[in-house]
C-alpha cells in the first residue's frame, strides 16, 4: 500500500508538471506547540515528504514544553540553521502571528497545522481537522451503536481551546437529530491531560457508570483514559467512540471495549503541508477563490479529513489515514494553488 | 591603571565574560547559522527579556528573599496594559507608565505582606503568584488583547545596527546602567544593599530595613512589568499564557541569571552586570544547543549541567586567583 501510495503521489507531482528544480533546497520545520502524542505522525510524514517530493529536509522538532516563548525560540533557531519553511501548531492563536509575520518578511512561508491562528495572519493556510464535523460524525456512530437511544457522556479537551466549544455543540447537534431517544447526561471538559482526566473520568464512572449507555470522547487524553477505564472495568455494555489512534484505544477496539474511533489525519497534515510549502517556495500561490472553509479563527481553512475506524478495519488504520491524504493530495494543487 | 586591570580579572564578571566568549567561539565554529543575521537578531531579543527578568529577581534576592510571583506580576501588568490600550484607548506612553505602576503596586503588596507578617517572601510570593494570576484570569476571562497600537508592537520587531540588534536589548542594557548607578552612586541604593547585607546593623545605623525591603519588592515589580512590556512588543499581543501557567516559565531565567552572575542568595551582595552576563550566557547556551541539534528534551538537562560546571569553574578560578594574591 505504501509503495502504491508513493507511486501515485509521485505521479501526481509529475502530472502537475511542476517538478521543481529547487525542491532539494526546501527545508521544512514541523513544529508542534509542545510534546503531545497527536503530533508524533508528523515525523514520519516529514520523512515521507522528503522521499516522495525530493525535499531537502522536513524535520519534526518539538519544543520541550507547551510554552509560546520556547516555541518561538525554537523556530528562530531552526531558521538560523537554514530551515526555509515552517509548519507550526500555534502555541497561541494570537501570539504566534507575530513570528509568522516576521518569517514571512524574511521570505519564509509558513502555515498553521492542526490548529489555526487568528486572522489577520501571514500564515498561508490553516490545515487541520474540522473538529466539529469529526465530533458530529463520531456521535452519530455512537448513537447508531447504541440502537438510537440511551444516555451518553461527552469527555473533551481544554475549555480555552476554541475547538472544544465546537465539539460540544457538534455532539449536541447529533444528539438533537436523534429525535429525543438520546440524552447527554454529562459533559466533562478541561481534561486533555492525564491527571485531571484520570481523576474526573474514573470518578464519573464510579458514580454514574451504571446509568450511562454511551461515551463519546473528542480529545486524545480523555479517549485514552476512558478506553482504559472501560477495559479495566471489563464493561462491554457501555458503547464508546473515541478519537485519534493511541495504542490503548486501538487495543480496546480490538478487544471489544470500545466501539470505534474517529481518526484525525496528522500524517496527512505533515505530509501535504510539507508538499504545499515546497510548492509555495517554488513560486505557486494560493488561489483566492479556492474551496476554503471558514472557522471561528480563519477563512482560509483546509480540512485534513477524518474517518471512522472500528474493529473491522482497526488493523489497517494506517492505510485509512494514508487514503485520506491521497484523496486530498490528488486535487490539492488544482483546487488550491496557482502554479 | 595597572592596578585596575588585574582587579577586573579577579571578578566573577570576568569569568562569565570569558565563558560567553568561549561558547560564542564554539557555537560559531561548530554550528550552522549561529552568526547569521537572523539568529543574532533573535538572540538579542531573547537576551533582552531574560536580562530584565533576571534583574527583577536580583533586586529581591538582595534582601535574602525571593519573588516567585514575578511572572504573574509581569502577566498582570501586560494584560492591564493591553486593556488600557485596546479597550480604554489610552495612548502608548501613559499606558506604559500605568503598566509600570501596576507592576510596582503588585510588588509593593508582596513587600508589605512580607515585612508585616515576617513570613519569608518565598511563601508570600508563592501565594500571591496564584492570587495575582487567578485574579487576572477572572477579570479577563483569559482573553488576549491583540489589537494593540502598531507603533507599540512594531518596536519588538524593529532592527538596528544593520538589522543585527533588537532595540529591546538597548532598553535592557540601559536599565542595567541605571541600576548600576542606583546601587553604586546613590544613597538609597547603598541603603538597600546595607539592609540586605546585615538587617540588624542597618537598623541600628538608622536605616528603615522594612522600608528598604518594600522598595526592593516594588523595584522587582517595576522591572517585572518592564520585562512584560518588552515581551508584549515582541509577541504583538498581551496574552495570559505569555509566561506560562501562573507565570512560572519566568522562574528559571529569573534565578539563573543573578545567581550565576554573582548575586548571593543569602542577600546583601548583587552584581548588575554579572546578572546581565548570566542572562547572556544562559540564552547563548540554549540557542547554541538548539543549533547543535541536541534533542529539545535534553536541552534543559544539558543547560543545568553546563551551567553547574560553569559556576564551579568560575568559583575555582576565583579561589586560585585569591590564593595567588594572598601568597604574593
Amino acid at each position: 500500500m505504501k509503495l502504491l501510495f508513493s507511486i501515485v503521489t509521485s505521479a501526481a507531482v509529475l502530472v502537475s508538471g511542476s517538478a521543481f528544480a529547487d525542491s532539494s533546497d526546501t527545508k521544512v520545520a514541523l513544529v508542534p506547540g509542545g510534546p503531545h502524542p497527536y503530533f508524533a505522525a508528523w515525523e514520519r510524514a516529514g520523512q515521507d515528504a522528503v522521499k516522495d517530493f525530493g525535499l531537502g529536509k522536513a524535520d519534526y522538532k518539538v519544543p520541550a514544553e507547551w510554552d509560546l516563548s520556547q516555541q518561538n525560540e525554537l523556530i528562530e533557531s531552526l531558521v538560523g540553521k537554514g530551515y526555509n519553511a515552517v509548519l507550526v501548531f500555534p502555541g497561541d492563536a494570537v501570539g504566534t502571528n507575530k513570528i509568522l509575520g516576521e518569517l514571512d518578511d524574511a521570505g519564509i512561508p509558513t502555515a498553521a497545522l492542526a490548529g489555526c491562528v487568528e486572522q489577520p495572519t501571514k500564515a498561508k493556510m490553516c490545515f487541520g481537522t474540522d473538529t466539529g464535523h469529526s465530533a458530529y460524525l463520531g456521535t452519530k456512530q455512537l448513537i447508531d451503536a447504541m440502537g438510537g437511544k440511551g444516555k451518553i457522556a461527552h469527555f473533551t479537551g481544554f475549555l480555552v481551546d476554541p475547538n472544544t466549544t465546537l465539539r460540544i455543540k457538534a455532539v449536541e447537534k447529533a444528539v438533537a437529530e436523534a429525535g429525543g431517544g438520546v440524552e447527554i447526561i454529562q459533559v466533562i471538559a478541561d481534561i486533555d491531560a492525564y491527571e485531571p482526566a484520570d481523576e474526573k473520568i474514573n470518578a464519573f464512572m464510579a458514580a454514574q457508570g451504571g446509568e450511562v449507555d454511551g461515551i463519546v470522547t473528542t480529545a486524545w487524553v480523555p479517549a485514552v483514559v476512558a478506553a482504559q477505564a472501560l477495559t479495566n472495568m471489563g464493561d462491554k455494555r457501555i458503547k464508546m467512540v473515541g478519537i485519534d489512534h493511541d495504542e490503548v484505544v486501538l487495543t480496546a477496539i480490538k478487544d471489544g471495549f470500545v466501539h470505534g474511533t474517529m481518526l484525525q489525519n496528522p500524517y496527512g497534515q505533515g505530509y501535504i503541508g510539507s508538499y504545499a510549502m515546497d510548492k509555495i517556495r517554488g513560486g505557486c500561490t494560493f488561489k483566492a477563490d479556492a474551496p476554503w472553509k471558514a472557522t471561528a479563527q480563519t477563512d482560509q481553512f483546509i480540512d485534513s479529513g477524518t474517518v471512522f475506524v472500528d474493529s473491522s478495519d482497526v488493523d489497517t488504520y494506517v492505510d485509512a489515514m494514508r487514503g485520506i491524504s491521497l484523496e486530498i493530495l490528488k486535487t490539492f494543487e488544482d483546487d488550491f494553488l496557482d502554479c | 591603571m595597572n592596578k585596575k586591570i588585574p582587579n577586573f580579572i579577579y571578578t566573577n564578571q570576568f569569568g562569565l565574560l570569558c565563558l560567553v566568549l568561549i561558547f560564542t567561539l564554539i557555537f560559531s565554529t561548530s554550528t550552522d547559522g549561529f552568526t547569521s543575521r537572523f539568529n543574532i537578531f533573535a538572540l538579542s531579543r531573547v537576551i533582552a527579556i531574560d536580562i530584565m527578568i533576571g534583574l527583577a529577581m536580583m533586586v529581591v534576592i538582595l534582601t535574602g528573599g525571593l519573588n516567585l510571583a514575578l511572572g504573574a506580576i509581569g502577566v498582570c501588568a501586560a494584560m492591564f496594559g493591553g486593556w488600557c490600550m485596546e479597550v480604554l484607548g489610552i495612548p502608548i506612553i501613559p499606558s506604559i507608565l500605568l503598566m509600570l505602576g501596576m507592576g510596582s503596586f503588585l510588588g509593593w503588596i508582596n513587600g508589605i505582606i512580607t515585612v508585616k507578617t515576617g513570613v519569608h517572601s518565598f511563601v508570600v510570593t508563592l501565594a500571591t503568584m496564584s492570587i495575582y494570576f487567578g485574579f487576572m484570569t477572572m477579570l479577563t476571562e483569559a482573553e488576549a488583547f491583540r489589537r494593540l497600537p502598531e507603533l507599540f508592537t512594531d518596536f519588538g520587531s524593529a532592527k538596528l545596527f544593520n538589522k543585527y540588534v533588537s532595540p529591546l536589548l538597548l532598553v535592557s542594557v540601559a536599565t542595567c546602567f541605571a541600576l548600576f548607578y542606583l546601587f553604586r552612586f546613590t544613597d538609597i541604593g547603598r541603603k538597600l544593599i546595607a539592609a540586605g547585607a546585615n538587617p540588624e546593623a542597618a537598623e541600628l545605623s538608622g536605616i528603615s530595613v522594612n522600608r528598604m525591603f518594600i522598595y526592593c519588592h516594588m523595584l522587582s515589580g517595576f522591572l517585572g512589568a518592564l520585562a512584560a512590556i518588552l515581551l508584549t512588543t515582541r509577541i504583538g499581543a498581551a496574552i495570559p499564557s505569555m509566561a506560562g501557567q501562573l507565570g512560572m516559565d519566568w522562574l528559571l531565567p529569573a534565578f539563573l541569571a543573578p545567581v550565576i552572575g554573582g548575586t548571593l542568595l543569602s542577600g546583601g551582595k548583587l552584581s548588575v552586570f554579572g546578572t546581565m552576563l548570566g542572562a547572556v550566557l544562559v540564552t547563548l547556551l540554549t540557542n547554541g544547543l538548539y543549533l547543535l541539534d541536541v534533542g529539545e528534551f535534553w536541552i534543559r538537562f544539558f543547560l543545568g549541567i553546563i551551567l553547574l560546571l560553569a559556576v564551579l569553574l568560575d568559583r575555582t578560578r576565583e579561589y586560585f586567583t585569591l590564593k595567588s594574591v594572598i601568597v604574593s
